[in-house]
């Protein structure tokens, strides 16, 4: 009989759970709850990814242990002091949760301290057995977990990591050769939002798939140095295709062959090199060496543009040689990888500037509602006597709070019926089943059983929630320990504590703030809009005038808030009701986000080039008429912020277009009278490329308000239940 | 219905009498929350969510009072 890859999977998690199960009763150890826990958590579905959830289970909870006992040591018979620290505490990991890097590392420090707090705290006398047990049953339900992954049917990473590798390469070349036809005027439909959206999930999915591999594959070890260069190169790739494309609406009244007389071959030699890409990461030595090629522009046929197209013109040509650039060092990572070419020195390439510490103001509301619960908890347990799961309650609170911190969008509603299942479920075997049992074996097969069933039900990935919610609330509702005891009360009372919590956690996530998912997509709306504001209002700073440090705070948080905003706005979009907002489709939204995203990498290219630009005469002699311009853009960013509507598209676009007409002769008298003072090649880049960059927050601005008319936002204000 | 104050009894299991009447408080919130939805006029109060918590209370006090006495 051969065996399904998820009934492989279930089988190994529930012979896991019962081995650890075994182990912990023989010891005659407390709660070996929490050994079934680890087994829970870790089981995931290759050898590497539950490796390293494993790695930083073990190191959150001893963290956590050191942390708790020292909170505990502190504060003694100080009950408000000690609740002080711990919330504190609990706060920071909370905070550090929501980060890019050891997540779920944070998460366990968390979550973990309360544990060992609420267990050892009031019984301090067994506080340091209570640390010791949950390190030691965790450790146990980790290693036993590990070894049978080793052992039975292990699953590696590589094929899922290399089909990944493959995948990512082959999506990048088909958005370079769709993108490099458009820009020739060719129509392609709606092939490019699906492949930008496809390429997003592709390098999602490769860093996941990295992170496990380089974990239980020693070759991707070996090679996890250029592995994560290529990472960055695809990144890269990504931000920069985003940035070409957005030229593309001002390159359509030009003849771009004419202008870029080599640009076919110059196509071509890049997607050649794409080609090679995929050809080695395939396993097979390339046909064809990168040669050195550079982007030609026809002088003479310029002249004869305006210099908006001239700056248009000047930032393609721009991207496209940064894409060569890219082109080829990809071809030399992957041929340093796959052994067909000579090794690349990764530390000579240099990695993402560090922007220094932000607040993130959504992390920060995550810390509030989470520090909340456990107060709130807390001070129910002291104030209210024989309150349902005594300090289980603080426990089980704390936990539910960090979940819904870390995933925000999540309603508490989708967690009550999984919950109230596996309460159920849990309860009927308790009492029904259980008692039944008389030694180890049938207790084993119970435990086997009941765990493979739970797998194997819920072993799609979109079901990781509701599967782990079954295994824990089960084996915390069997609550098998060596002196055996069955209580109807226990768990009724365990159910009256998970009510209590819910009614909690609605209470504190809707208040003060709604967690409606348009209401918080109207709320990030209007703050994205605000950072834009402010940073075109402090765009050209007078260089006599130094900053403050506050002010410099301030314009790394507003530069923060318009690089996360879209991505945070994409997530929240996905849990939009449609049908409570008749009118309002899915694709309005979408080109909402897609105007949201572009508004932000003109915006980032504006702040570039404003920011690298010397400071040119050209530009001192304009700055009455730029200014014009931003008192426009900023007026308009304003409406938006407040009202997210900023009228008619085309009004708004003639405006803009006004001021835009006016720069340009200004531009012509200027450039007339700069003659007498003659400028390098280089300056007049730069200055199109600022130019570009201007003419570009323009028209993504006029689009986002476009896409924002078109949408009827009295119906996302209006309140409901 | 008896008017002193009881615990509720099923399959020998009690139940204390303000639990009962906080669960169909809650029920006949919710019930309130979706037809107020249903027909558009929660548009009507400044806050849903105090809203809501404020008719459980009423509700459980209602019933409290006229139905099952705690």
């Amino acid at each position: 009989m051969i065996l399904s890859r998820k009934a492989k999977e279930a089988i190994k998690t529930a012979l896991a759970m019962t081995i650890a199960y075994g182990i912990a009763l023989q010891m005659d150890w407390d709660k070996p709850v929490w050994a079934g826990f680890a087994v829970a958590l870790v089981s995931l579905a290759t050898v590497g990814q539950s490796f390293n959830k494993a790695a930083l289970r073990i190191s959150g909870t001893l963290v956590a242990t050191v942390v708790a006992l020292a909170i505990i040591a502190l504060f003694p018979q100080d009950r408000w002091q000690f609740m002080l620290l711990l919330s504190g505490w609990v706060g920071y990991c909370t905070y550090m949760m929501g980060g890019a890097k050891y997540q779920y590392f944070w998460n366990v420090c968390g979550f973990v301290s309360i544990i060992v707090c609420m267990s050892g705290g009031p019984d301090s006398a067994n506080a340091f057995r209570i640390a010791i047990l949950r390190s030691q049953e965790t450790g146990l339900g980790i290693l036993v977990y590990s070894l049978v992954a080793i052992l039975l049917w292990p699953t590696k990473s590589q094929a899922d990591f290399d089909a990944a590798a493959a995948k990512l390469a082959a999506t990048r070349r088909r958005l370079y050769q769709v993108f490099l036809a458009q820009m020739s005027n060719k129509d392609i439909g709606a092939e490019t939002q699906e492949l930008r959206t496809q390429l997003l999930q592709e390098q999602t999915r490769f860093g996941q798939l990295l992170e496990a591999a380089e974990t239980d594959s020693y070759e991707v070890w070996e090679m996890r140095q250029q592995w994560r260069q290529f990472q960055r190169l695809s990144t890269d790739f990504a931000t920069t295709m985003a940035g070409w494309h957005e030229n593309f609406i001002e390159l359509q009244m030009l003849d771009i062959h004419s202008l870029l007389p080599n640009l076919q071959t110059f196509g071509k030699e890049l997607d050649v090199r794409f080609a090679q890409v995929e050809r080695m990461l395939a396993g097979q030595p390339p046909e064809h060496q990168p040669t050195s090629i550079d982007l030609d522009l026809d002088k003479a046929e310029i002249q004869s543009l305006s210099h908006f197209r001239r700056a248009a013109l000047a930032v393609t040509r721009t991207r496209l040689q940064h894409l060569e650039t890219l082109s080829r060092s990809l071809f030399n990572i992957v041929c340093d990888i796959k052994g067909f070419g000579q090794a690349v020195d990764v530390t000579a390439i240099p990695s993402q500037p560090h922007t220094g510490f932000v607040f993130d103001p959504d992390r920060l509301t995550g810390v509030v509602r989470v520090m909340t619960t456990l107060w709130l908890t807390y001070l129910a347990l002291i104030y209210i006597p024989d309150i349902p799961g005594g300090p289980g309650l603080v426990n089980m609170g704390g936990v539910f709070a960090m979940i819904l911190a870390g995933t925000p969008q999540l309603p508490i509603s989708k967690m009550f019926m999984p919950i109230a299942g596996s309460v159920l479920f849990g309860a009927v075997i308790h009492i029904f089943v259980m008692p039944q049992l008389s030694n180890f074996i049938e207790l084993g097969l119970l435990l086997f059983a009941t765990t493979f069933g739970i797998c194997y039900l819920f072993a799609a990935p979109k079901q990781a929630l509701s599967k782990l919610f079954g295994l824990a609330i089960f084996i915390a509702i069997a609550n098998i320990v060596n002196q055996q005891t069955y209580s109807f009360l226990g768990i009724t009372t365990t159910a009256m504590m998970f009510v209590i919590i819910f009614l909690l956690l609605y209470i504190i996530t809707n208040i003060p703030f709604s967690a409606r998912p348009e209401k918080v997509f109207l709320r990030l709306l209007g703050r994205f809009f605000h950072s834009c504001g402010y940073l075109i209002h402090n765009l050209h700073r007078n260089p006599r005038k130094r900053e403050t440090r506050f002010v410099r705070w301030q314009k790394t948080f507003h530069v923060h808030e318009l690089a996360g905003l879209p991505k945070k706005l994409g997530v929240w979009a996905r849990f939009i009701d449609s049908k409570a907002l008749p009118g309002i489709s899915p694709l309005q939204i979408q080109a909402v986000l897609t105007g949201l995203q572009a508004l932000s990498y003109r915006m980032q290219e504006l702040r570039a080039e404003s920011g690298g630009a010397k400071a040119h005469s050209l530009v001192k002699e304009l700055q009455q008429d730029i200014k014009a311009w931003r008192d426009r853009v900023e007026e308009t960013l304003q409406r938006l912020a407040g009202e997210n509507n900023a009228g008619d598209k085309e009004t708004l676009q003639n405006r803009l277009a006004a001021l835009i007409d006016h720069l340009e002769q200004r531009i012509e008298e200027t450039m007339g009278r700069a003659a007498e003072k003659p400028v390098t090649d280089r300056d007049n880049e730069n200055f199109y490329r600022l130019l570009g960059a201007f003419r570009g927050v323009s028209e993504a601005l006029v689009e986002c308000a476009g896409n924002a008319h078109t949408i009827n936002w009295s119906r996302w204000r209006e309140e409901r239940f | 219905m008896n008017q002193i104050p009881h615990e509720f009894a099923i399959g020998g299991v009690f139940m204390p009498p303000l639990m009962v009447v906080s669960l169909l408080g809650t029920i006949a919130a919710v019930v309130t929350a979706l037809l107020l939805n249903r027909y558009r006029l929660s548009r009507y109060f400044s806050y849903p969510p105090l809203v809501f918590v404020a008719l459980m209370v009423i509700y459980s006090v209602l019933i409290g009072t006229f139905i099952i006495r705690v």
